[in-house]
């Protein structure tokens, strides 16, 4: 057949595509993490206009969301940026080989996209509390942290979650991006067995069945996140 | 910075903003048609229809452009069929023309989503006073439902055009000489990453700063009858 | 193959041997790894499966240089246009990978003594006019308006942008990419170093192709280098001049020689100069 069904079987390719898969998840779950705390962090910060980190903020979230995310990844992997280094080797992973390092500065490049995103998500649903609770908290006396933990934050997540599911599914779609630079993620091995097995259609077709089933999944997850914190309200 | 490399890269990559802008128009212009025509197929009462464009946009929302554009260059273009029939060869021959394809339909899936967010956005009543008026389907599509759905729509679609522009930048991949593609192969040459790719980098922002401005003029444009 | 899993077995007693040799200067063999950048997926100089493993000729290149220096090697596999960047940003300590010597890389990196030197050739389809041409500069002047594939990065692809501008280049990151599209009509020719097409052309898909017969060498235009050297790091001075030793006498004593006999089938070592 001229798809080369057969070869994929034969030349161990389903396994590699798996752990392909595994390390994309991986890569998009370790991003979408510090992502949600850049967003958290810098979202606070635009909500509440700290005055000189806003624009801090504002230059970081603009550049990011208007640069195409492959010229930031080719730029942080060429670039012999020795913060990525001191990142890696903050987390203990000096000296890390291979597929350790890529995967850091990986991190690092989706993370810095996604959180971009998440800030404005957060902002945005900073600002879509009604200020009237937050006065009345303060009416009442209660003390600052406690207002953010017990009235801003629980209402901050649930109406960040569904911007925060679309974020997710930018993010996990992004890291397809970092194949070009040579970590071994489901693009990658999809772009090593088409190029080695001569076969591109069914490798790339396989490659988009697989992110489809991962977006198709964690919709499925945001889904019911969704219906869970839902308020329950008189019908 | 080094001033002998800046004249050195702008010129260069003010070649590939040319080529950005080309495939930019060219997959919006596709897109945008096909999108609305999709966003009118998912709210007909055509089961057929609604379910075609559901897994249309389904499909091309999860997953990753570049797998798309993997998938019609390289894997399309491993077709005998594909390869022997002129008019697919034209399309899947040619990086520009195969990235343009690529990003029309992508495209097209997150702008029927826009579009079909407009479009139920409009008052039902609206559109039973155009039918008591006596006004065709099509005149009252024409001239009640597309101008509302499309101011209503008209902030989201902003953004979208500014991921048209950044998913330019992938047609790198498939060897096409776009502002990303200048700046890859000008660093290969010059080994000056962080320069060539500032230039490049502020080429993008350039490019979207204007078409946002675009889009904010129209929106005031549509929404002129509102109080300011 | 079993001939290959013999050298192994030969390199890995070699290694254990120099371990016990060396162990009263253990504190320097324990800082003694050496971790060599490759781009993996250039056949038959440097192929990575799935799993990370390097085979080729550069992946032996290293495993005789790092048995040579008594040092532990590890592979970390980096597209080919990323090499130089990475080795600068202190990814790996030296690059391994095929890479030719020249001016405009010594701005960035240093180079061990050159090695090995291939000639470079294009490939066209069988049929093509151009399948015919013996002469390089009538070569280069037929290729006007015609579309070449290169390898981003390359010398292959500085020495077209410089002789050959009328042409239209295509870049790739990889030579499977560029070989694809030579099979699929999308590009008239590639140029490249003539292992990496011998390779292609004993391909099924590259049954309908040929070499055109002009040697391209770096004699002809010092764009293409000055062979094929190791990629060190500019500060790292006495680690060069232990590998310029080590290549020398890995040269002389035919064990390059034999690699090289190994997976191109011709000797391409390059005598120290």
């Amino acid at each position: 057949m001229e798809l080369g069904l057969l070869q994929v079987w034969e030349g161990g390719w389903i396994s590699a595509i798996l752990r392909g898969a595994a390390i994309t998840i991986a890569l998009g779950m370790a991003s979408m993490a510090f992502g949600a705390v850049i967003g958290v962090g810098c979202g606070l910060i635009k909500w509440a206009r700290i005055f000189p980190l806003t624009l801090v903020v504002d230059f970081y979230t603009s550049v990011v969301r208007g640069v195409p995310e492959l010229l930031i990844i080719y730029l942080l992997f060429f670039s012999s940026v020795e913060f990525v280094a001191r990142v890696a080797a903050a987390f203990g992973y000096e000296g890390l080989a291979g597929n350790g390092y890529a995967f850091t500065i990986a991190v690092v490049a989706i993370a810095a996209i996604s959180g971009a995103y998440s800030t404005e998500v957060v902002r945005g649903a900073l600002a879509a509390i009604p200020s009237g609770h937050i006065e009345a908290a303060r009416a009442l006396g209660i003390p600052g942290r406690r207002i953010f933990r017990r009235i801003i934050a629980p209402q901050m997540l649930r109406i960040a979650i569904p911007g925060m599911n679309n974020v997710w599914q930018t993010t996990i779609k992004d890291t397809a991006l970092v194949s070009v630079v040579g970590l071994q993620e489901l693009m990658r091995v999809a772009f090593v067995g088409a190029g080695s097995t001569r076969n591109p259609f069914i490798f790339y077709f396989i490659a988009a069945l697989v992110y489809l089933a991962i977006t198709l999944v964690s919709q499925g997850g945001f889904d019911w996140i969704e219906r869970l914190l839902r308020p329950r309200t008189r019908k | 910075m080094n001033f002998e490399l800046v004249f050195l890269a702008v010129p260069t990559l003010a070649k590939g903003l040319r080529l950005t802008a080309m495939l930019t128009v060219a997959s919006v212009a596709i897109g945008f048609n096909l999108g609305l025509a999709l966003a009118v197929m998912r709210l007909s009462n055509n089961r057929a229809l609604s379910g075609f464009a559901k897994g249309y946009s389904t499909v091309f929302r999860g997953t990753p452009l570049l797998v798309q554009l993997f998938l019609f260059y390289y894997g399309l273009g491993q077709l005998s069929f594909v390869r022997d029939n002129p008019v697919l060869w034209w399309i899947v021959g040619d990086g520009a023309h195969c990235a343009v394809t690529a990003l029309a339909l992508n495209t097209a899936a997150y702008t029927s989503e826009i579009l079909r967010g407009g479009l139920m956005s409009i008052p039902g009543g609206l559109v039973e006073a155009a039918q008591a008026c006596g006004m065709s389907r099509l005149l009252c599509f024409r001239r009640i439902t597309f101008p509302l759905a499309i101011r209503q729509a008209l902030p989201a679609y902003g953004n979208e055009l500014v991921l048209v522009v950044k998913g330019t930048s992938l047609a790198s991949t498939i060897t096409v000489l776009e502002i990303t593609g200048h700046a890859k192969r000008l660093m290969s040459q010059t080994y000056a990453i962080l320069e060539i790719f500032a230039i490049a980098g502020l080429l993008y922002l350039l490019i979207n700063l204007v078409l946002i401005t675009l889009v904010r003029l129209l929106e005031a444009h549509l929404t002129r009858y509102l109080p300011r | 193959m079993l001939n290959k899993g013999n050298q192994n077995m030969k390199l890995k007693s070699l290694l254990i041997a120099t371990f016990f040799a060396t162990g009263l200067t253990a504190a320097h063999a324990a800082e003694g790894e050496l971790s060599i950048g490759t781009e993996g997926e250039y056949p038959p100089w440097s192929m990575a499966d799935a799993a990370g493993n390097v085979t080729g000729f550069d992946a032996d290149v290293g495993n005789l240089l790092c048995a040579k220096l008594e040092m532990k090697c590890h592979f970390v596999v980096q597209a080919f246009d990323g090499l130089i960047p990475a080795l600068k940003a202190k990814r790996f300590d030296i690059i391994i990978s095929g890479m030719s010597i020249t001016a405009e890389r010594k701005k960035q990196i240093n180079f061990s003594v050159g090695y090995a030197e291939l000639a470079n050739m294009f490939v066209v389809k069988k049929d093509s006019d151009l399948a015919g041409v013996k002469d390089i500069e009538a070569l280069l002047t037929s290729l006007d308006g015609r579309t070449v594939g290169v390898q981003a990065g390359t010398t292959h692809a500085h020495f077209m942008e410089k002789r050959a501008s009328s042409a239209v280049l295509k870049t790739y990151d990889t030579l499977d990419q560029m070989q694809i599209d030579l099979a699929s009509g999308r590009v008239e020719a590639a140029f490249a170093d003539s292992s990496a097409l011998q390779d292609f052309l004993g391909r099924p898909d590259g049954k309908e192709f040929q070499f055109v017969d002009v040697k391209v060498l770096s004699t002809f235009d010092p764009t293409l280098g000055e062979g094929i050297g190791v990629g060190i790091a500019q500060e790292n001075t006495e680690l060069k001049a232990r590998i310029d030793k080590a290549l020398c006498e890995m040269v002389a004593d035919g064990s390059i020689g034999k690699a090289s006999q190994t997976w191109f089938k011709t000797d391409i070592s390059r005598p120290c100069q």
